[in-house]
């Protein structure tokens, strides 16, 4: 059992990363040290690298945030990469036609996007509270259901007049957020993350939302009978969980991309799931794993380039450490609001 | 108008196949206790090396076989975790979709020196009707073992009070371990008729949420087999519904069609309410 703890302790978590990052080299062919050289010039070699890889830590955060939302009331939100998707597309499709002044128009590309990704949350929370239907199931269906609605306006009616694929008219340039890191690709889109951590800190232990949100994930028929409307939490917190994921999609559509593509997340949502868990769900914690994770991402492309190795790797990985860290108990007892 | 359905039904039975073997290893797991959320990606892996292995002897039959084997050995790491280690059965089976989907993509780049899809390899061809009729056989054999046998009774002891069940003498984690192991082999199997049955190569997200809508059946039909199997005939119109429309519907472009067979699970999911029941200590660690 000591060495059950140690292996999913943070320690644990970086020595697997190591040893199995170093078999999957060897296995490709390359040796680990021209590997991880790859993979780290490719993240942090300069300023255009570290720019991507901020960039995947901002699209990883907000996901992995609004995950560690609901993860900690007791929901599994699997949801994230659909619900990122909506996001985006809401941003990138009014985007495309609005006319309005910068600062106010990129406030509200945040705020559709915060729109679109609570609304797809809400769904799967609303079929919970009311039908008591599986959110793990439902919140996956939803990815495919994001995926084929999304493909299909953006192939029709909202495809932008000189699209080549499925893709919106390009934003205004007055709505771009503004560049953090001049030199790279990076926007302010990463300190909108930061700031959005330092709410849900503050939201998880300081307001009576995140004591219910608590009470209701770790011991659901004590927080029942102790008053706290069980359905209630479980749409609003799989909503703003969605939300969260949301503002993530509107912020790679106004701070990177510019315009709304159906190829716009390589599965953050998913990978977001690994970084929730590998940060405890705590956002400052989820804020650190998120670069680490935002530094396999971006420097996995450019092992894959130089050193020959699949990027498909780090996926293996992140889902090996996904199944270490399940040995810690995240969620004692799943609400069931139907059995009120 | 009569082929028209006719080739509608042909194309339910093809499309349900997969699923009823992923939701038979579903139904199959959570009687015993243990939540398969793995499902997808023991497909998957099923899939993958079906091709690898047909690829490799040119034999489309040990392709089968080396699928269902995949699917045991990963159905086994999950049964190990949810028994030996106690882990929330959820978050595990995420971690081994994420495995299987990432591994199968390094393999194809290794193997292949392509991602995306694999190579063209001997497949099943018009044999994999016989796939398609063992899929409901095996459905007949699964509700007959888990109501009418010793062996389906300690099944369903398992998932409803497992320490009943230990008090009788039978160990439970060993039982957990084997219908876990057996609903790996299950989905591998769903995984490689993907595969090689109704085509003859690999792609990246060839599965696309099949494993999850498994889920959605087992649910749907209440955690009996012939029910899961009923649901999954269901979901594969829908899923025909979407070939068979396209282009006879101008107002619903494709790409939304698309959504058919997610939509009907939705729906399936919400219009349950309060009728259902899972096993009592499914998803609980023993």
């Amino acid at each position: 059992m000591k060495l059950q703890r140690t292996l999913t302790g943070p320690a644990g978590a970086v020595l697997l990363l190591v040893l199995l990052m170093s078999l999957a080299m060897i296995v490709a062919g390359t040796s680990p040290i021209d590997g991880f050289t790859a993979l780290f010039v490719g993240a942090l070699g300069g300023t255009s690298q570290l720019g991507e890889t901020l960039v995947a830590t901002t699209a990883l955060l907000f996901p992995a945030l609004g995950i560690a939302l609901a993860f900690r009331g007791g929901l599994f939100n699997i949801g994230a990469e659909g619900q990122l998707l909506i996001g985006a597309l809401f941003a990138g499709a009014v985007g495309a036609q609005m006319h309005l002044p910068g600062v106010i128009g990129m406030a509200l590309l945040l705020l559709l996007g915060a729109i679109g990704g609570g609304l797809w949350g809400a769904i799967a929370g609303w079929m919970k509270a009311r039908f008591n239907a599986n959110e793990i199931i439902s919140t996956l269906m939803l990815n495919f259901v994001a995926a084929a609605i999304s493909l299909a306006l953006v192939s029709g009616p909202l495809k932008g007049p000189l699209a080549t694929g499925a893709e919106t008219a390009w934003l205004d340039q007055t709505y771009w957020l503004p560049t953090l890191l001049p030199g790279s690709r990076l926007s302010i889109g990463l300190l909108v993350a930061l700031a959005f951590a330092l709410v849900l800190q503050w939201l998880f232990s300081r307001t009576v939302f995140g004591y219910e949100l608590r009470a209701s994930g770790e011991a659901p028929e004590a927080a029942r009978r102790a008053g706290i409307d069980i359905r209630r939490i479980t749409w609003l917190s799989l909503a703003l969980s969605g939300a969260i994921a949301g503002v993530g999609g509107a912020t790679i559509v106004a701070g990177e991309l510019h315009r709304f593509n159906t190829q716009l997340s390589p599965g953050y949502g998913f990978t977001a799931i690994a970084v929730a868990l590998v940060g405890d769900l705590q956002p400052l914690w989820i804020c650190l794993a998120a670069f680490g994770f935002g530094i396999l991402e971006a420097g996995g492309l450019a092992m894959q380039a130089s050193a020959q190795v699949p990027k498909d790797a780090i996926h293996v990985i992140e889902g090996l450490i996904i199944l270490v860290l399940a040995a810690r108990r995240y969620v004692t007892t799943r609400i069931e609001p139907a059995a009120e | 108008m009569g082929a028209l359905i006719l080739s509608l039904l042909v194309l339910t039975l093809i499309k349900a196949t997969p699923i009823i073997y992923a939701a038979l290893g579903g139904v199959l797991s959570e009687r015993s206790g243990v939540i398969n959320i793995g499902l997808e990606g023991m497909m998957a892996i099923g899939a993958f090396t079906a091709v690898i292995v047909s690829y490799a002897t040119r034999q489309p039959l040990l392709g089968i076989l080396a699928g269902i084997a995949a699917g045991a050995l990963l159905g086994y790491v999950l049964g190990v975790a949810a028994t030996r280690f106690k882990v929330d059965q959820i978050v595990a089976g995420m971690g081994i979709n994420l495995i299987c989907a990432g591994g199968a993509a390094y393999g194809l780049v290794l193997i292949f020196n392509q991602p995306g899809a694999s190579a063209q390899v001997p497949a099943l061809g018009r044999h994999y009707g016989v796939l398609v009729a063992l899929a409901f056989v095996a459905a007949l054999v699964l509700q007959w073992l888990l109501t009418r046998t010793p062996w389906g009774l300690r099944v369903r002891a398992c998932g409803e009070n497992p320490a009943a069940l230990a008090s009788a003498g039978i160990d439970p984690l060993a039982m957990r371990l084997a219908a876990v192991t057996l609903s790996g082999a299950l989905a591998g199997l769903g995984g490689a008729f993907l595969s090689l049955g109704e085509l003859n190569l690999y792609s990246d997200g060839m599965t696309a949420g099949r494993g999850f809508i498994a889920l959605a059946a087992v649910i749907f039909g209440r955690w009996n087999p012939l029910g899961a199997t009923a649901a999954c005939v269901v979901f594969g119109l829908f899923e025909a519904l979407q070939y068979v429309l396209q282009g006879r519907i101008a107002w619903l472009p494709a790409d939304a069609m698309q959504a058919l067979p997610y939509l009907a699970a939705l729906f399936a999911l919400a219009g349950i309410t309060g009728r259902v029941r899972a096993p009592a200590s499914d998803g609980v660690p023993y």
